[in-house]
Formats: C-alpha cells, structure tokens, sequence
C-alpha cells in the first residue's frame, strides 16, 4: 500500500507580509485592467467581437493598399501611409465610440469606481491609466497597419534598399500621425462618457457627433445639401437646375472645421506634408496653418479637461 | 491607546442640511458599531474617514493623517460599501486580484492573497465564477474579500447585512465577528439594526441626526438590571408558587420567572425555593438593558 506522502494544514487567515511597491503599481494594475476590459480579454466570447472587428478592419485597407501597390504600374497615382490614415480615422472613430465609452460608463454602473476611489491612488491616475489604456490599443493597431504597409511598399519597390533609403522618414511621421489620430479617438469619446453610466448613450452621441458633423458641414458649404463640387466649376449648369449656390469665401473655410471627423487628419496630412483632395480639407487648407492645429489641440486638451473636471466633483 | 480613527469638531453640510455636525469621536482596535436610523449621518462618517467626502468643517483623521489630503493613508483602509460594487463579468478570482494590485501588492502575491481571502469568506470552490451569477449572500463575502484582500489595518463596513434573509445575516456577522476577533482585523460597522451591533461589537457609536448620542463599551451600554432571571427545565409553577409564598415579586415570561429583586437576602430565598421544589435549574442570572431599550431612552 503506498505510504501518504504529504498533509494538508488549513492555517486560516494570514496576514500579508509580503512586498507593497509605488502608485505605479496602482497605475499599471488599472492600465492593464483598462486594456483586457477594452479587448473583452477574460470576459465572454460576445465581448471579444468588437475588437477583433477593429483589428480586421485595421488591417485590411494595409493589406489591400500592398496588394495595389505591388500590382500597380510605374504611371499610376499609388496609396501613402497618409491615405491609410484617412480611411482608418474614421474606421477608428465608429469603434472607439463603441469600445472606449466601456472603459468609464461600467466602472460607474456597477459601482467598482468607489472602490478605485478608496484604494491610494489619485483620480488623475484612475483617469490617465484608462484613457492610456485605450489609446495604447488605437495606437497598437494603427501602427501595425502602417508597419505592413510600410513592408509592403519596400519589398514592392523595384530597389527595396533605394526605398528605404529615400523613405525612413515615413516611419516618424506615421508613429507622430499615430499619436495625433489615437489621442484624439480615445479622449473624445471618453469625455462623453463621463457624463453618463450608460454605455449605448455614449456611444450613441459620439457616433452623432463624429458623423452628424461631416453631412452637416457638407450641408451648409453647398447649402442645397445636394451639390458638393466647387464653386468655380459649371455655375450655368448648377442655375439651370435651380440649385442655390455654395458657401464660399472665409466663412467656409471656417464652417470645415466644424467636421470633427475630419480634425486629426488635417494635422496628419500636415505631417505627411500631403494634400488631401476632399473638399473639406480643400477648405481647411486655405487657411493658415496653425489653425487646424490649434483646433486639434482645442478639442483634445478639451476633452481631458471635460474629463478630468467630470470625474473631480466626484471626491468632494 | 491611539485611535485609528479621530474625528475632531467634524461637520458636513449638504447645500441646507446638516449630516454632520461638529462631531467628535474615536474608533480604536476591534469592533466598534456605529448604530443610528437612515438618515443618522452613518454613511457620510464612513465616507468622510475614507476621504471620499471632504469635510465642511473639523477633520476625519485615519491614523493622524487627514484621508482627504494623503493618498498613502488609504493603503491602510478597507472598505466595504452598501450598495452594488462588483464587475458582474469578472470572476472573483480575478477581481480580488486586480484589487490587491491596485492596492499596490506585486501580482504574484496578489494572486494568492485574492485565494487566501476568498478561502476566508467561504468562496474558494465558486471564485473562478463570473460574479454576475452569485447570489445576494456570496456577492456580500466578496465584497467583504475585497475590502480585506490588501491586509488594511481597519475596514469600514456600511450596512453589511443589507439584503440579507435572517440566516445570511447571521452567517454575515459570524464571517466579521471571525475577521475581527480570530484574525485581529479592527472594524468599523455601521448598521441600523440593533441585533446587528449587539452581537457583534465591543463598542458603540449612536448617532442621531449628525450628532453622537452615546458612545462607550456594548457591556457597559447594556449594563445589568435589578430583575433576575430563574431558567428551569422542571417544576417551574412549584417554584414560582413558593417564591410568591414568600411575598417576592415573582412573574413569568415564556419559560422564564422573572424576579423584582428588593435585597440581596432573596438570593438566599430564590436559593432555597428551588432546592426545596427539588427543581432542576439551567440559568439564574441578572438581565441586562438590551441596546434596543438603550436606543429608544436616548432617542427620548
């Protein structure tokens, strides 16, 4: 017969005794946390959805861009790392308004955020640690995105070292373009998310923010709503047909602005030093350079004040 | 002995009405309740300690330290609060986890103390279950879990038994009473049942619209009446008859005599009635003030 080979003891409760480290720990626990809710990691399958849905859609218009760089002719007009992002932008603005609003609203519902609250931290790292978190994944996709493509147009190119040579400088100009598109995605959303404990709510004003925004604009610079194509172009046709004419002059270039879909990619487009050809960044780009930027800087700095200041009644 | 908890000359104001008003108390070592009607001020003490409130006027110190202005104090508090706290899609394995981290322990030792305090409360075999599926009772031993799973110092318990049928409850206080006195955890507990104090604490707090009304030991609150209390397990009405026999002031109530003592001599006479009844005796002994009746004297 074999011999018992160990006992079990039950010693009850223990005091711990062990290692406490920093507020960083604090910080990247809730970091981590903010990442795994945000991915639906360690939660049901239903979770997961969205964000592998993200990851596809990041991906695809990478892949699809190689394959029509590597079959393209030396003639035609070939896709940037700039055109990436402008497809991308709104790809990314349609799932943060859905993903990033779970980050906040959930912690409020279910009353997790009091026990944040009490724990030693501040609420400026409960704050910072979700909007990184959520911006750590943005940025992950995105970059990876830019990275195929960047493979991909160098093994495509006919001297791949020529390439590389003439084009290193695309590598900080996507990861600062990165940062530009991520930051605002991620605090945006976040912000709106603030002021509610309802996930649908959030999501529901930003996607009609981010896409009310963009016909809206559209709107008032044709004013008929139904004729986008520049002033100057066929004025005898667009009487003929009753049509008003559109917004020109100052105020347009103004009114463009008022498309916050479009804000991130006016400042990537600076950094790629690229035109963009829709008519909205037409706009945007007769008017001096720094005023997309400062408008950028408004609404990004303004989301985290709104955020911060949202969440700093709530120790009072 | 130096309080863990100090409140100096605290007020909290509400726009117009007054939640608490220039309170001072102390809560030291073991269990203390805080007893008082909804509206009492218990809830807005407990959160001013925890430095979620921050004070009108006066100060909520945990340890000598304001928990309003130090963030590190907090790492010696636990908190379990009344309402609805859990993630419903995570397990409790893996919340109790991520608490302790946040409370700043490395994550291997994060991972077996969540296991430890889920041992603790009774929920090692269900804590890789989501939380969303448990019952009321298992919700209120992880929400216990968390507020321990960092070793605080003391935990502040708001309503603890909130919800519960009778028998959760009592298994709820046995769980703090076990926290507290085997593993020497101090505890704050408010509530506004009696029952839930009586048994449970070692001191008390009343407090009555923002104000403290009495405060001292629960034995010394429920402190020892002039009427005995004779249980029998035979030959109760033989005894009683004697003892009226003899002109004291003798009545029942259920299967109990109840004596109105006038002198220490009808120890003697009470002695003797029983012995003489040849009555086999389980219990004489004094009552004591319930806390019940201590509440409603000092609410009048």
């Amino acid at each position: 017969m074999r011999e018992p080979s160990g006992e079990v003891f039950d010693l009850g409760y223990q005091h711990y005794n062990g290692p406490r480290e920093g507020r960083a720990r604090a910080r990247k626990a809730l970091w981590m946390n903010g990442v795994r809710t945000a991915l639906g990691l360690g939660r049901g399958s239903r979770a997961k959805i969205l964000p592998v849905m993200l990851f596809i859609f990041a991906m695809a218009p990478a892949v699809i861009m190689t394959l029509i760089v590597s079959v393209a002719g030396s003639g035609e007009t070939l896709p940037t790392h700039a055109d990436y992002y402008r497809v991308i932008s709104i790809v990314l603005l349609l799932f943060s308004a859905i993903i990033a609003p779970e980050l906040l609203c959930s912690d409020k519902r279910e009353g997790v955020l009091f026990l944040y609250l009490v724990r030693p931290l501040t609420i400026t790292d409960y704050l910072a640690a979700r909007v990184l978190a959520f911006f750590s994944i943005t940025f992950a996709f995105i970059c990876t995105g830019q990275v195929i493509l960047f493979i991909g147009f160098t093994l495509a190119a006919s001297e791949p070292l020529n390439y590389l040579r003439d084009s290193w400088l695309d590598i900080p100009r996507f990861l600062a373009a990165g940062v530009v598109i991520a930051l605002f995605t991620s605090l945006l959303p976040l912000a709106v998310s603030s002021f509610t404990t309802r996930r649908a709510y959030a999501t529901a004003f930003v996607i009609g923010v981010f896409f009310i925004s963009a016909p809206l604009v559209t709107g008032i610079l044709t004013e008929s709503g139904t004729n986008t194509a520049p002033p100057d172009e066929l004025p005898e046709q667009r009487e003929s047909l009753g049509e008003s004419e559109p917004l020109v002059g100052d105020a347009a270039k103004w009114y463009a602005l008022l498309d916050i879909r479009q804000v991130p990619t006016h400042v990537s487009d600076l950094i790629f030093d690229e035109e963009n050809e829709s008519q909205v960044a037409k706009l945007v780009n007769e008017l001096p350079t720094v005023i997309p930027i400062l408008w950028y800087l408004l609404l990004t700095a303004g989301s985290g004040f709104v955020l911060w200041w949202r969440y700093r009644e709530m120790r009072a | 002995m130096t309080p863990l908890l100090e409140a100096k000359q605290l007020t909290k104001r509400y726009g117009s009405t007054i939640a608490l008003e220039s309170v001072d108390l102390k809560v030291y070592e073991g269990i203390t309740g805080l007893l008082g009607a909804n509206g009492a001020g218990k809830s807005t003490a407990i959160k001013l300690f925890l430095g979620l409130l921050k004070p009108t006027s006066g100060t909520a110190e945990v340890m000598g330290q304001e928990s309003f202005e130090s963030v590190e104090v907090r790492a010696c508090l636990g908190y379990m609060p009344e309402h609805d706290c859990l993630p419903s899609s995570l397990s409790a394995a893996e919340f109790l986890t991520h608490m302790a981290e946040v409370s700043r322990l490395p994550t291997i030792h994060a991972r077996t103390r969540a296991a430890d305090v889920l041992r603790h409360v009774g929920l090692a075999e269900e804590r890789y279950r989501a939380l969303g599926g448990y019952s009321t009772g298992m919700k209120q031993r992880v929400k216990l879990a968390q507020a321990l799973v960092h070793d605080p110092t003391i935990v502040l318990l708001d309503e603890p038994t909130a919800g519960l049928d009778p028998r959760g409850r009592e298994e709820m206080l046995d769980l703090i009473w076990r926290t507290g006195k085997e593993c020497g955890i101090s505890l704050l507990l408010s509530s506004h049942l009696m029952g839930d104090i009586e048994h449970t604490c070692d001191r008390i707090i009343v407090l009555e619209g923002g104000h403290v009304m009495e405060e001292g030991a629960v034995s010394g609150l429920t402190s020892e009446t002039q009427t005995i209390l004779i249980e029998l397990e035979t030959k109760r009405n033989e005894v009683l008859g004697i003892l009226k026999g003899q002109g004291i002031k003798a009545t029942v109530e259920g299967s109990l005599i109840v004596v109105e003592l006038e002198g220490e001599e009808q120890y003697d006479a009470m002695r003797d009635a029983i012995v003489g009844a040849e009555a086999r005796l389980r219990r004489l002994t004094p009552r004591r003030h319930t806390l019940s009746e201590v509440f409603q004297d000092t609410a009048s």
